[in-house]
């Protein structure tokens, strides 16, 4: 029996590759020899008859050659080393580079991690002066755009493919045509940026185009905060909030510490003020004005509920009481009070402000008119922050014409060719501008997107734009520190950028991007030495060119005239509602629809995915006679839009608030999987170039049609459950182990107490089996989540994912409870009403509860706890979950068969299991009509295009591995990382015994990394010095589900408030406090003695208390009901 | 009543019995021993596309490990050389050979040479080259005696099993780490050595883990 090898599967053209010399002879002899693979002729079968025979020759096959088949082997794989090693790349080793990523007021300074010359990750950076190198949601997610198979690859005229070189010739046309004419008809429209290359050439093309005309269009604008300090002080400023300096923060409708941008650097400035460790430090006090329920606003200390458009009316009453006399006042005074606002809480909160001048600041939102933002700059001038809570720095504002002035030239003909660069016009654009009609009044539109979206559908020429991470570039942070956009892999599908596009109008010999950037360096540092250059990359910045702040004073006629100008809306009734837009916190203002990530991340308040909704609250919702979900009409101004209602806690009466950046058809398969029915519903039906923000008198009608909508968390009451535990700053300072109270084995007598003081031991731990061998006396990792840090802004949730390839699943997955986040945000509604006793009503029912108007709000970070007596550990039959000898939970992926025992006995429901192949089969993400139809479904009976899938598994981070379906995961505390650290430690240490793993090191999780606030903090706990100690000292903290006795290594610092006593809408103790008092009929607050909560027991020995002396104590209480 | 079923079919029942038992035994143990990495990986010895030799190079030339696999010290992974690397010295030395004609034209045109690999783990595996040659594995205990192979082979399973042989017993593996690529290294006192290692192993406090997150991610 002969064996014929595999044919070979090199091609047969190119170079020949040959195994001897022989080969290269040709000799009918090597010929021979290479189809045995094993010329010994033990393979040969001569005698065909004799069976012995055959028994022999097969035995001595299978000792030769393993049944005489090499298709037992595993497959042949290849190694392809270059041909040159590049200098200095060691293959496996990560590359760190340092960028920036460019946003529409500044930039977000980065490191972005590379392997094998793709980048995975993205960090803040850490050396930025501004330090703030945490991240927020948006910057995490950038990364999967880069590897969006939808995103533009292309360069096309009219619809059909060109090459780039025809591109660029038409570009150098366009430059001729353009320098001849002085540049007339030619219009540039560009969003708003920071990069000085973009301004130098800009001015550039000034000079040598006059009449080309810039127009600038955003469909959020930051600009306006600008606008406000400018108008305010009379000088070109902007303004630069310092909120680790103040006391007290006034929030107008400002999500600073959500969807403002920035909001990295407002989160860790405002978090620096609400980290206690003991009685003597203090807190800083935010009140917040809004309409819906915001990051910002779930983390206030005082919320006042109001309508969008009584926002300048209530800034206007807190201006009156502050500022000092003059015009302002003046105006202020003569501007209505504001409806339905208790006078005592605008009183107190200003006196609030002005006990604290110096260390007070007062944001205006991006949504809220000029004329408020002026006020708020007028107040912190009136109580001197500025230089303090508020920088102001130089800044003379990029913005030219808006988009209806360019559309007054197009419509006037004026405009031959219109050049745009980055932004959606045509799905973002006023409706009334009637933007797709109006575009192609332009005899020739040029693109550069970034996908072939809604406005590459209305123009002519294509260009595909590049990606920040493979771009060169720069920018400037809020404070002026020159940042560099480096990129870490070369444009995947050639992309161009913006500065490159107008260097080419221009007409500019120098057309790359990276000379371009150069050029505009050496102008900057002054210097054109190659090491000032490369210290520049290196770093991540550029040292001592920030700005500095100037001293400003408030020019109090202007603030009167803008607050005179300002439109008054009239508070909404019943019948003329008022609709509220705003940037939404997944996609941004439809940029970002296209990624799967936002789309699935939990919007922070609602936990709705892959849709957004009109969000309304429960009393207008009864008013209106409408039910959770119902689809409704909205008319407004002669138009009219439908969407479905979703009642959300903490929203104003009256008013419907809208997300924008939904509703697209054409960006790619994730945004809208069949081109027909897209994800969410578009709120810029109804969003008109007058009224971008709020729009008054709109009328709604309800239907008998209901929309499904998908959330993470539908349960909003904790009911009582000490998961989050909370305090007023009061009582922590009375008591600052007051979480401790809460412990139900501090209550129970049926737990057996140990000499120590502590819970006895229920059960046997990993390391009671055989503790000297079991636990390791180097390392021993431990996690601390500080909850009154914690803002809730949700960037470590998608840090996780992109460090760990965590897979999304899409809208139908997620209804049924399949979403596969290892890191999740608990958010809480806590509310109390006396009277309204029962909290455990269902979860469909919940919009009908009145304790939902004026809610508090926690946020909980929720991930693998660790736990040493773990649940899910001893209930796995094939031992695929263990805990190793330094306190992890380890999950071995290819031990797991799917049982799903371990999920189910894990109390905090951490665990997630892949039920399908979410990586490699095609998911009709955001539609859930597709039930049992769906691809998931089909198996491997339905692939992804292989191109896609090629494109999307760069995005995966090569440490971890990609789970298959059947497989369960859950937080590994980065155990890549972990193995990093050590690993680095080890190597470094060779023959000595310096192994432990200390700070030193930079270990740090994902999550941990990307936290802006520096609320997670993990360390190894045998370090004496880990900050990870420090953080479990501090007297706030407790476990989570303790009385289970599973003795997690995560714990948690229970929040503190910090509410102002004389405000009408104080509250002895949080609202979850009341909820507990009612359920556990015990006060934590009150004085304990041994540790017992109800007050009958005081003084008591802890196991003596009989337990029946317990369970009659709420009947003896009686009337407390 | 006549006999439906002739007599030998009393015995069929037994007979199937022990036909299964002892068809199940024969298909246990082929897969236990024949399926197992030692006897599938072990010997393996792929033809590889340039006869490289490393008996030639490493124990006639005298070059050290390092000189080609430079990231072992650095990396998870020991890497292949660049075509680069062999023309350092083979832009000279044989410089017109036809054995060499492959390199050459790699490095002149930039086309990689497929070298067939030989050793390596599932996927699931996260193997540290790094961490084990810094601290005193030497690449033969998991590679055999490469410097005297003039073909690559498989000289180790590579199993979990074999991993966790030496996990569980470090110090029977463990050399001063300034001899971990002397590869034909003998302790001069096996006795002394071993004592000195399991010294060692207490000071340079060698943690081989045996859980499963020092290898599985």
């Amino acid at each position: 029996m002969k064996t014929i090898p595999p044919s070979c599967p090199e091609p047969e053209n190119g170079v020949r590759y040959w195994r001897g010399l022989d080969d290269l002879a040709g000799t009918p002899e090597f010929k021979e020899f290479l189809e045995r693979e094993f010329p010994a002729g033990a393979s040969e079968f001569t005698d065909p008859t004799s069976r012995r025979n055959f028994v022999k020759l097969m035995g001595a096959s299978m000792a030769l050659a393993g049944f005489g088949l090499t298709g037992c082997r595993r497959p042949e794989a290849k190694i392809q080393p270059f041909d040159r090693q590049p200098e200095g790349y060691v293959h496996g080793v990560a590359q760190h580079f340092a960028t920036a990523f460019p946003t529409r007021s500044g930039a977000i300074p980065l490191v972005a991690r590379q392997h094998d010359g793709r980048p995975v990750k993205v960090e803040g950076n850490d050396r930025h002066p501004d330090s703030a190198s945490g991240t927020d949601p948006y910057t995490q997610a950038t990364i999967l755009d880069l590897y969006d198979p939808d995103r533009a690859r292309r360069f096309a005229k009219a619809g059909n493919t060109v090459s780039r070189e025809a591109a660029f010739d038409f570009l150098a046309d366009l430059a001729k045509q353009s320098a001849t004419a002085q540049g007339k008809g030619l219009a540039i429209l560009a969003g708003t940026s920071t990069s000085p290359s973009r301004a130098r050439l800009q001015a550039v093309l000034a000079t040598k185009l006059p009449q080309a005309r810039w127009f600038t269009h955003e469909s959020v604008d930051f600009d306006i905060h600008r606008r406000g300090a400018s108008l305010a002080t009379g000088k070109a400023v902007a303004p630069r909030y310092r909120l680790e300096n103040a006391r007290v923060i006034v929030s107008l409708d400002c999500d600073f510490l959500g969807t403002e941008e920035e909001s990295a650097r407002y989160n860790r400035g405002y978090a620096k003020g609400r980290k206690v460790a003991s009685a003597n430090d203090s807190m800083n006090r935010l009140y917040v004005a809004e309409a819906v329920l915001s990051v910002t606003g779930s983390n206030a200390d005082h919320r006042l509920r109001i309508p969008a458009s009584q926002v300048l009316p209530l800034a206007a009453a807190l201006a009156a009481e502050i500022l000092p006399a003059g015009p302002a006042r003046d105006a202020c005074a003569g501007v209505p009070k504001p409806a339905g606002v208790d006078p005592k809480w605008i009183s107190e909160c200003a006196a609030d402000l002005v006990a604290h001048k110096g260390r007070a600041a007062v944001l205006a939102g991006y949504s809220q008119p000029l004329a408020v933002h002026a006020l708020a700059q007028a107040l912190n001038g009136a109580l001197e922050g500025f230089g303090k809570t508020v920088e102001l720095h130089d800044e003379a504002g990029s913005a030219g014409a808006g988009l209806a002035e360019l559309a007054a030239a197009l419509n006037g003909g004026q405009v031959e060719t219109l050049v745009i660069l980055e932004g959606n016009p045509v799905y973002d654009a006023p409706v009334d501008l009637n933007w797709a009609v109006t575009q192609r009044k332009a005899k020739t539109v040029v693109r550069l997107g970034y996908h072939e979206d809604e406005t590459s559908a209305k123009s002519d020429w294509l260009l595909p734009a590049a990606h920040y991470l493979e771009s060169w570039g720069d920018a400037r942070t809020s404070d002026g520190t020159l940042v560099p956009v480096q990129p870490l892999i070369e444009p995947l599908f050639g992309g161009l950028t913006a500065i490159e596009v107008l260097a080419r109008i221009a007409g500019e010999p120098q057309v790359k991007p990276y000379d371009i950037v150069r050029t505009t360096f050496a102008g900057i540092a002054k210097s054109a030495v190659e090491d000032v250059w490369e210290r520049f990359l290196y770093e991540g910045f550029l040292g001592d060119s920030a700005g500095r702040p100037v001293a400003a004073t408030v020019d109090g006629a202007a603030v009167a005239k803008a607050v005179q100008a300002a439109p008054r809306v009239p508070a909404p009734s019943k019948d003329s509602l008022e609709v509220a837009f705003r940037r939404d916190s997944k996609v941004d203002d439809g940029r970002y629809a296209n990624n799967g990530w936002l789309q699935e991340m939990p919007e922070p308040l609602t936990k709705i995915v892959w849709d957004n909704a009109a969000l309304i609250s429960r009393k207008t919702a009864t008013d209106l006679g409408l039910i959770n979900g119902e689809y409704v009409t909205l008319q407004a101004g002669g138009r009219t839009l439908r969407a479905p209602v979703w009642i959300t806690p903490g929203t104003a009466d009256n008013t419907l608030v809208l997300s924008l950046g939904y509703g697209r058809l054409l960006p790619g398969k994730v945004a809208c999987f069949d081109g027909k029915n897209p994800v969410g519903f578009d709120a810029g039906a109804i969003r008109t170039a007058a009224a971008p923000w709020i729009v008054a008198g709109v009328k709604v009608a309800g239907s008998r049609a209901v929309h499904q909508f998908a959330t993470t968390q539908s349960h909003w009451a904790m009911s009582g459950r000490p998961i989050v535990r909370e305090a007023n700053l009061g009582q922590f300072q009375k008591d600052p182990k007051f979480a401790k109270n809460f412990d139900l084995e501090s209550h129970s007598s049926h737990i057996p107490m140990g000499t120590n003081g502590l819970p006895a031991q229920l059960y046997h731990t990993a390391y009671t089996e055989r503790p000297e061998t079991q636990k390791s006396a180097i390392n021993q990792w431990g996690m601390s989540i500080d909850l009154s840090a914690c803002t809730g802004c949700g960037a470590c949730v998608i840090a996780c994912q992109s460090e760990n390839n965590v897979p999304i699943v899409g809208k139908d997955q997620v209804i049924r409870g399949r979403e596969m986040h290892w890191l999740r945000i608990d958010r809480y509604f806590t509310g109390y009403k006396a009277g309204q006793r029962n909290k455990l009503v269902a979860d469909e029912d919940q919009w009908k509860e009145t304790w939902i108007d004026d809610p508090q709000v926690v946020n909980q970070p929720m991930m693998c706890q660790h736990c040493e007596k773990a649940p899910c550990e001893s209930v796995c039959p094939v031992n695929a979950t263990v805990h190793d000898e330094e306190g992890l939970n380890i999950m071995a992926y290819n031990r797991c068969v799917g049982t799903r025992y371990c999920s189910n006995n894990c109390a905090w429901k951490v665990r997630r299991f892949n039920f399908f192949d979410y990586n490699k089969r095609p998911n009709n993400l955001g539609d859930s009509s597709q039930g049992m139809s769906g691809e998931l479904y089909k198996g491997p009976f339905a692939r992804r295009n292989a191109a896609d899938l090629e494109l999307v598994r760069m995005a995966k981070n090569p440490e971890v591995t990609v789970r298959m379906r059947g497989v369960m995961e859950k937080c590994t505390f980065c155990t890549q990382r972990i193995e990093s650290a050590k690993i680095a430690r080890k190597v470094k240490a060779g023959a000595s015994g310096d192994v432990q793993v200390t700070d030193a090191d930079g270990l740090r999780t994902a999550c941990q990394q990307a936290c802006p606030a520096e609320a997670i903090v993990f360390g190894n706990q045998l370090d004496p010095a880990a900050r990870v100690n420090q953080a479990k000292a501090n007297p706030r903290d407790y476990t989570v589900l303790g009385f289970l006795d599973t003795q997690p290594r995560l714990t948690y610092l229970a929040k503190v408030r910090n509410p102002n006593p004389k405000m009408p809408d104080h509250r002895e103790v949080p609202l979850s406090i009341e909820e507990y008092k009612q359920m556990y009929h015990g006060d934590p607050f009150a004085p304990h003695g041994a540790g017992h909560g109800a007050a009958s027991e005081a003084g008591a020995g802890h196991g003596a208390a009989p337990a029946a002396g317990h369970e009659t104590a709420p009947a003896a209480k009686g009337g407390a009901h | 009543m006549s006999d439906i079923f002739p007599r030998w079919t009393n015995k069929l029942p037994a007979q199937l019995l022990a036909g299964a038992i002892l068809t199940g035994t024969a298909v246990s143990a082929a897969v236990w021993y024949y399926f197992t990495p030692k006897y599938t990986r072990v010997g393996y010895q792929p033809v590889q596309p340039v006869g490289f030799s490393h008996a030639i190079h490493v124990d006639q030339v005298g070059l050290d490990c390092r000189y080609c696999h430079n990231g072992v010290e650095k990396s998870w992974y020991s890497n292949v050389p660049s075509s680069g690397t062999c023309m350092n010295c083979h832009n000279a030395v044989l410089a017109t050979d036809p054995k060499l004609e492959l390199v050459r034209d790699s490095y002149a045109t930039g086309k990689p040479i497929p070298w067939v690999q030989i050793h390596r783990t599932p996927d699931y595996v996260y193997f540290n080259h790094a961490v084990h040659v810094n601290r005193g594995v030497s690449c033969v205990h998991c590679h055999g005696s490469i410097n005297k192979m003039d073909e690559v082979q498989h000289a180790k399973p590579l199993s979990m099993g074999f991993c966790l042989d030496c996990h569980r017993n470090p110090a029977d593996f463990l050399r001063d780490p300034k001899q971990v690529y002397n590869l034909d290294w003998q302790p001069e006192n096996p006795q002394a050595h071993k004592d000195a290692m399991l010294q060692a192993v207490h000071d340079w406090k060698v943690a081989s883990s045996q859980n499963c997150s020092a290898c599985h991610r």
